[in-house]
């Protein structure tokens, strides 16, 4: 149980406002993550959540609770922090018993709850330990265990896997989505990556400047980006996006749906002579840089595609086509065009050179 | 010949520190080993030394009580000036924990002391200290019977002590508000998280954390103030009678005063041996609980 609405939120630090107006409803039992370049107010969002940097007006209902004047230990959440803040004072149990020993939780009682936590991450063999003993994606599971272990409705996660190895990263994203499903609780969490976003995420929300751009399914976010920001931050290499020939409105499309052709096709809708620059083998995949051949300046940047083909080679001149329905479309403000009669209009002045 | 190479590799080191060994030789174990030497001898620079065993040892405990009276008062002082220099310092690091403007001022203000002449602040005191000083001034406005401080035997030790933690205070301060300062803020806010309260956080996360730099302070406090001198020879000249001589000033009288070399050298003996005790005690005891990152 763990619903989490912000109802006109604001937030400054000194006189920058970090975040203006803020409605958000988190659903309850879900993995949201909060996704968003530096500085975008996600990390600020999730300590409001946890009332370690309260909001600066508005008000904040966890499970339908005004929880304002509520300390963070009476929340019912719980956080993990990017550096794990573990206390290296304590050995592993006690750094998993203290928060059960501030609640006044009776030791056998107490002894049965670490022993449970411990288990599912994997700590048993090292609860004698000290922090300093561990590795580091062992330290990440005693946060995790800590954090367990008090049975919260919400859990916060503050980019928990930022400072482990890559492959260690992958890793845990599985062992956590596995622990959502167990504990079936609230997840909150925190990221900038946006693969950890779309690989573990129910529903993403996606903020930039203090603002949500767009709060959807991973799937909806990556197929039906609400404006260029979204359309650009999430998938990689980026959507393609540049100007029309009108000077006003702006065309995109993704990398992965770009199909490249030796001959002109005739079955595509927007269709280019390009150049390849680069080549860049990823083994399943080709990336390729291409220059568009015209000398229109909304054209001038090169385009990214991504291709099972790795035929094509540096510097050869080739075709690149990309189908009616791959097309995205996005007004002078950078938000999406989704009539189908603007893209009627739209259609001839993307029809290729001629 | 690689031989040879190999062997003025090894000799390299031992000519490298060879400078500095000479020098602790002629000024440190020198003079420490002569010191415990002279000890068993009854010497004053003039006559002839003749061996005398441990009559020294026997005079300065169980005939003359002045330095029984030096070396409890000496235990006195290290006792209080330490705990409270480690307790006001730890006080005043908490406080001044928050970056404000006022903060800043009383932090600097706070280490002024520190690099006063203590010469200049044992004056001032024995100023503010005086029998028609400013302290009984204040007491007077009050209408508190006035103080003897520095000439009254119940009070001249607590006295010093009082100038020695005035002095000290800013230093001690300002290590601890370093090391408080380093403490990450998430540990706080994971504490916050874990609903422990304030004083519980304190006990738990903050004094742990702290624990190496009080440890550090406690040796280097202890020992400095079982080398207190300067303080007592200025304001109170150990008196009045023997009611603040210590250890140091009394091993400086029996030398450079009455000539008495070898209850000096007995004397500052007896130091040596509690310093070095302490040290392994600490070390030994105290070492264990305190934590290392």
């Amino acid at each position: 149980m763990g619903e989490i609405v912000f109802k006109n939120i604001c937030k400054s630090f000194g006189d920058t406002k970090v975040i203006e107006n803020l409605d958000l409803t988190i659903k309850d039992g879900e993995f949201t993550v909060l996704v968003g370049a530096s500085g975008c107010g996600k990390t600020t969002l999730l300590r409001m959540i946890a009332g370690i940097g309260p909001a600066t007006s508005g008000e904040l209902y966890i499970d339908g609770e005004e929880v304002t004047d509520i300390p963070p230990g009476k929340r019912g959440i719980a956080m993990v922090f990017q550096n794990y803040a573990i206390y290296p004072t304590m050995t592993v149990r006690g750094n998993i018993e203290f928060g059960l020993k501030n609640k006044k939780i009776p030791k056998s009682e107490r002894d049965r709850l670490i022993a449970d936590a411990a288990e599912v991450v994997g700590l048993t063999p090292y609860l004698n330990r000290m922090p300093s003993q561990l590795s580091g994606g062992q330290r990440q599971r005693v946060a995790l265990a800590r954090a367990m272990v008090k049975t919260p409705s919400v859990f916060l996660l503050d980019e928990p896997l930022s400072n482990l190895d890559a492959k260690l990263r992958v890793a845990m994203r599985t062992e956590l989505i596995e622990l959502h499903h167990r504990l079936k609780t609230t997840f909150v969490y925190v990221t900038h990556d946006q693969t950890e976003a779309m690989s573990m995420a129910d529903t993403i929300i996606l903020m930039d400047g203090g603002k949500i751009q767009q709060m959807a399914a991973p799937e909806v976010i990556y197929n039906d980006p609400n404006n260029i920001f979204t359309a650009q931050f999430i998938g990689t290499p980026p959507m393609n996006v540049h100007k029309m020939r009108d000077d006003v409105n702006y065309i995109g499309y993704r990398p992965e749906k770009i199909q490249i052709f030796r001959d002109k096709p005739t079955d595509c809708t927007y269709v280019r002579k390009v150049k390849v620059i680069t080549r860049e083998m990823l083994g399943s995949e080709t990336l390729y840089k291409l220059q568009i051949l015209s000398d229109a300046e909304n054209e001038k940047e090169p385009i990214m595609s991504k291709s099972l083909d790795m035929s094509f080679a540096v510097d050869e001149e080739v075709y690149i086509g990309v189908p009616k329905e791959d097309l995205y479309y996005f007004d002078a403000n950078k938000m999406r065009i989704r009539e189908t009669d603007m893209l009627e209009r739209l259609y001839c002045t993307t029809e290729g050179d001629k | 010949m690689k031989k040879k190479v190999n062997i003025l590799r090894k000799l390299f080191p031992y000519v490298m520190v060879i400078p500095t060994m000479i020098l602790l030789a002629v000024f440190v174990f020198y003079p420490l080993v002569n010191m415990v030497y002279l000890s068993f001898f009854d010497y004053n620079l003039i006559k002839e030394k003749t061996f005398c065993g441990l009559d020294n040892y026997y005079r300065i405990f169980f005939i003359q009580t002045d330095f029984r009276d030096a070396f409890l008062n000496t235990l006195i002082y290290m006792a209080g000036t330490t705990f409270f220099l480690l307790f006001l310092g730890l006080v005043f690091a908490l406080w001044l924990q928050r970056d404000s403007k006022f903060n800043a001022i009383a932090q600097r203000l706070m280490f002024f002391p520190n690099i006063c002449a203590g010469l200049a602040i044992s004056l001032i005191f024995q100023w503010l200290m005086d029998d028609e000083g400013l302290f009984n001034m204040v007491l007077g406005f009050f209408d508190i019977a006035p103080l003897r401080w520095l000439n009254d035997s119940t009070t001249s030790l607590l006295s010093v002590m009082i100038v020695a933690i005035w002095k000290g205070i800013g230093y001690y301060a300002l290590i601890l508000l370093s090391s408080v300062k380093s403490i990450p803020t998430e540990l706080i806010e994971a504490a916050d998280l874990d609903d422990a309260g304030k004083i519980r956080t304190f006990f738990k996360i903050t004094l742990p954390m702290l624990s190496p730099q009080l440890f550090f302070l406690l040796i280097t406090l202890t020992i400095n103030s079982f080398k207190v001198f300067d303080s007592v020879r200025l304001m109170t000249g150990g008196g009045p009678g023997n009611s603040s001589d210590v250890l140091v000033y009394w091993i400086y009288r029996y030398s450079m005063e009455y000539n008495k070399y070898g209850l000096a050298c007995a004397g500052g003996t007896v130091l040596l041996v509690i310093l070095l005790i302490l040290t392994v005690v600490y070390f030994r005891v105290i070492g264990k609980k305190v934590h290392y990152q």
